[in-house]
């Protein structure tokens, strides 16, 4: 009962993101457990966990693929319906043969796929052949699993040897847009002793080809408990659900972009890297053909910007390293049949700007490759390496996290100086002046006492209660003098430090050049900052004169407090310096004591702070 | 006499007119703010002014910054200040111009009527009154200076007094000396500041106060 009312609680939690995860797992159940499907597992899980929001978010669409994929994969099932309706649009197959080779022939040659091979007797055949068989259709490769075993890698043939049979031994089948390039590796297998074959006692490995739709789904058709109908309801209502939620799911995201629409131009200026990164999956689609899982990557590109900024631009670099290894590739093929190379070219390979479909294309796309690589090298320092800079060197984010623990200390000290202050002020009128009121009001009821019996002694209470409120005028004079001194609060900065420069015993000498005023806060802290300097200056330096300098350039004020007295002040010991650093602290000021023994003593404070207009008076 | 008050807060304001007319003084006007403070010194040229220093409208040195721009239209206008607290700062401007008949006194003065009513005659008659607070501050201030350094005790509580702009007579009184000791302290005192001697009361306080306010 608890356990599920905990279950029941997650689920509340985790809303319904979590459902990510099992649509994430029919990716195993269609295309097997492989490193990517039990990746997007984990990931989905991850998601839904950690942000279960984006989950909710994000789950329509991948419905929406998942039901496509569903279909592609019922496709190719043999018993679900689609594969039923793919087999009765689709054309016969047609068996065709290789071609019988001459024995003159170089060991490499190009078939085109319409070529019309003869069913007839095995034709001679070379002692390895590769065959690059193009076809706008679908190729479909038989062999025999003996000739497979045999024939790999078999390239030299031992003198005496008769070759009697060739097998094709394998087949990579790469596709394209609306081709199939297929290279097909045969070899032979040799008799020793055996007759040698004559011509046209060869045939070639029997090559099967069918000219299917342009969309024939590849790859192997799902086993299992997917096998068949099931798959096709599932991925219908999966779809169904997720072309439906989809829209609503989006709603959120639409309204946060057109809230973000003022900041967009500034955003992708900052992300300029990053935002290459869609242009760069586009072009994916012209290099590998349009393919689900190209699709998927353009749309992780998407995802991945608006995300992880950061991220996509270091996958800019990385993305384009891999074009340029397939452009590589293909020129390497082409290059290396260049010498067999002969009739017209077939359908070719797309790869970016170039059809490559003979040397000379592939060339080209090699060139373009050169490019793809020296942009993507070009990135790196600005993109990755940038990012390294910031993880591994002491930069702005670290200059960052000094600033909010410099903040966090300085808040703290100051919510502490505020108690404390407020402490004492409460302190010294409950103490004082409160307590001389009471007694004032005793004295007075004292006097209604004895007034008309003893004139006398009445005069001497009434005289002592103007003592008692003299005395509590006084404290309180001391008291708000101490709060805010009243030529700061009159006329700011400047004339209170000339009243203060005024009421010191040592002769100093003031440059202020301040010709407005600071916010209140800032003035009374760097006010209490420069009483404590001179402060300092008249008990522990001995010193004859003192310089106060007040200057405010620039948006920041600067105050020198400089003395000829012995010097050896340090803020580490005395709290008056700790207490200055702390005043100034709230204000992101600073605070710099040069005080070598033997004098002279310098304190230069700097707050950034603006001035208002000076205040104009009225008379 | 003509006196104008000039006093933001009501019960204050009320207790000074009172006071003051107890003591013979006719109220001119008594006024809540600065700018009526300035029109009433212009207008109505009293023969002494209290006024105190924050006022309406800012509450900041309002008070202060009327009675100075009146008295440099019409100089020498007899002011007297009065505040909850006394600066040096201000003891300057107002002494400033030399021309006397100023007063600088802390609020709490007026609890002992018959010398504030006494500062307001001296004041009147063109002499200078500041507050002990703002004399012990100079005093304080020069006392580390050579020449202050060398008078006596005894004369720098004449010194003292004299700052504060009080007469021979009062000083005597004060101190339960002769008043003839009176003018051998000052006679002293003047020689060690180095002072030009004078028997003008009040060109001898503002002769004082500009030597310790230098």
């Amino acid at each position: 009962m608890m356990l599920w009312r905990m279950l029941a609680r997650l689920l509340r939690n985790l809303g319904w993101g979590i459902l990510l995860v099992p649509v994430a797992a029919m990716s195993v159940a269609l295309y097997g457990l492989t490193v990517w499907t039990a990746g997007a597992v984990v990931l989905a899980a991850t998601v839904a966990l950690w942000r279960p929001l984006v989950a909710a978010r994000v789950l329509p669409p991948t419905m929406v693929w998942a039901g496509i994929a569903g279909l592609v994969a019922a496709a190719r099932t043999p018993g679900s319906p689609v594969n039923w309706v793919i087999k009765a649009v689709q054309v016969p197959m047609k068996v065709a043969y290789l071609p019988v080779m001459p024995r003159q022939m170089p060991l490499k040659a190009l078939i085109l796929s319409k070529a019309a091979v003869s069913p007839a007797g095995p034709p001679p055949g070379p002692r390895g052949v590769t065959y690059i068989l193009q076809t706008p259709g679908r190729i479909q490769i038989y062999f025999s699993p003996k000739a497979m075993a045999g024939a790999i890698g078999q390239a030299a043939r031992p003198p005496g040897e008769v070759a009697q049979r060739v097998f094709v031994k394998g087949a990579v089948v790469v596709p394209g847009p609306r081709q199939v390039l297929a290279k097909i590796h045969a070899s032979y297998v040799g008799v020793k002793g055996g007759p040698p074959p004559g011509p046209g006692a060869f045939r070639g490995a029997a090559v099967k080809f069918s000219a299917g739709p342009p969309w024939t789904i590849h790859g192997a058709p799902v086993a299992g408990f997917w096998h068949g109908r099931l798959l096709v309801p599932v991925a219908l209502l999966l779809l169904t659900l997720g072309l439906w939620l989809t829209p609503r799911s989006l709603a959120g995201l639409r309204g946060r972009a057109a809230a973000l629409a003022p900041d967009v131009r500034r955003w992708m200026l900052e992300n300029r890297w990053g935002v290459l990164l869609v242009p760069v999956a586009l072009l994916g689609l012209s290099i590998f053909g349009v393919h689900p899982w190209t699709v998927a990557a353009v749309l992780a590109a998407l995802v991945v910007l608006v995300r992880w900024p950061k991220v996509a631009a270091d996958l800019v670099p990385i993305t384009l390293a891999v074009f340029a290894v397939r452009g590589f590739q293909l020129a390497s093929d082409w290059q290396s049949m260049a010498p067999a190379f002969q009739g017209p070219p077939g359908p070719g390979v797309q790869y970016a700007a170039v059809l490559v479909n003979g040397p000379g294309p592939a060339l080209l796309a090699g060139a373009e490759a050169s490019v793809f690589l020296a942009f993507g090298a070009w990135l790196v320092p600005r993109t990755i390496g940038a990012h390294a800079r910031t993880v591994f060197t002491p930069g702005t984010d670290v200059e960052l996290a000094g600033r909010v623990q410099r903040l966090t200390e300085s808040r703290s000290h100051a919510v502490d100086a505020a108690t404390s202050e407020l402490r004492r002020i409460e302190r010294d009128l409950h103490d004082g002046a409160q307590a001389r009121l009471v007694a004032l009001g005793m004295n007075l009821r004292a006097v209604e006492r004895v007034l008309p019996a003893n004139a006398r002694a009445a005069k001497a209470l009434v005289a002592e209660a103007r003592e008692t409120s003299v005395r509590a005028l006084n404290e309180l004079r001391d008291l708000i003098r101490g709060i805010c001194p009243p030529v700061l609060a009159d006329r700011g900065l400047g004339h209170a430090v000339r009243a203060l420069a005024l009421d010191t015993p040592l002769p100093t000498e003031l440059d202020i050049d301040l010709p407005g005023r600071l916010s209140a806060p800032v003035e009374s802290a760097c006010y209490f900052a420069i009483a404590e300097a001179l402060a300092n200056a008249v008990k522990h330096s001995g010193a004859r004169r003192v310089q106060i300098r007040v200057k405010h350039a620039a948006n920041t004020l600067r105050i020198e407090v400089a003395d000829d007295g012995v010097g050896g002040a340090d803020p580490a010991r005395g709290t008056g310096l700790q207490g200055v650093e702390r005043r100034l602290g709230p204000f992101d000021g600073i605070l710099a004591v040069s005080s070598p023994p033997g004098g002279p003593t310098m304190i230069v404070m700097e707050v950034p702070c603006v001035l208002s207009s000076p205040k104009t008076s009225s008379y | 006499m003509r006196v104008v008050v000039a006093e933001d807060l009501f019960l204050l304001r009320d207790g000074l007119t009172r006071l003051l007319t107890a003591h013979d003084f006719e109220i001119a006007a008594a006024v809540d703010n600065a700018p009526a403070l300035l029109c009433a010194l212009l207008e109505q040229r009293p023969d002494v002014a209290v006024v105190d220093v924050r006022l309406p409208p800012a509450f900041a040195d309002d008070g202060l910054q009327a009675a100075l721009t009146a008295r440099r239209e019409v100089p020498g206008l007899p002011v007297l200040l009065l505040s909850q607290y006394v600066e040096q700062l201000y003891a300057r401007e107002l002494l400033a111009d030399q021309a006397g008949a100023v007063g600088y006194l802390l609020k709490d003065r007026v609890f002992n009527d018959d010398q504030f009513v006494d500062a307001i005659r001296t004041v009147a008659g063109g002499g200078t009154v500041m507050d002990s607070e703002v004399v012990t501050k100079l005093l304080g201030r020069r006392s580390r200076d050579e020449p202050v350094s060398r008078l006596s005790v005894r004369e720098r509580e004449v010194l003292a007094l004299m700052a504060e702009g009080r007469s021979n007579v009062a000083i005597a009184q004060r101190l339960f000396i002769s008043e003839k000791a009176v003018s051998k302290h000052t006679t002293s005192i003047f020689t060690k500041l180095g002072l030009a001697a004078s028997e003008d009361d009040n060109r001898r306080v503002l002769a004082v106060l500009a030597y310790l306010n230098s």
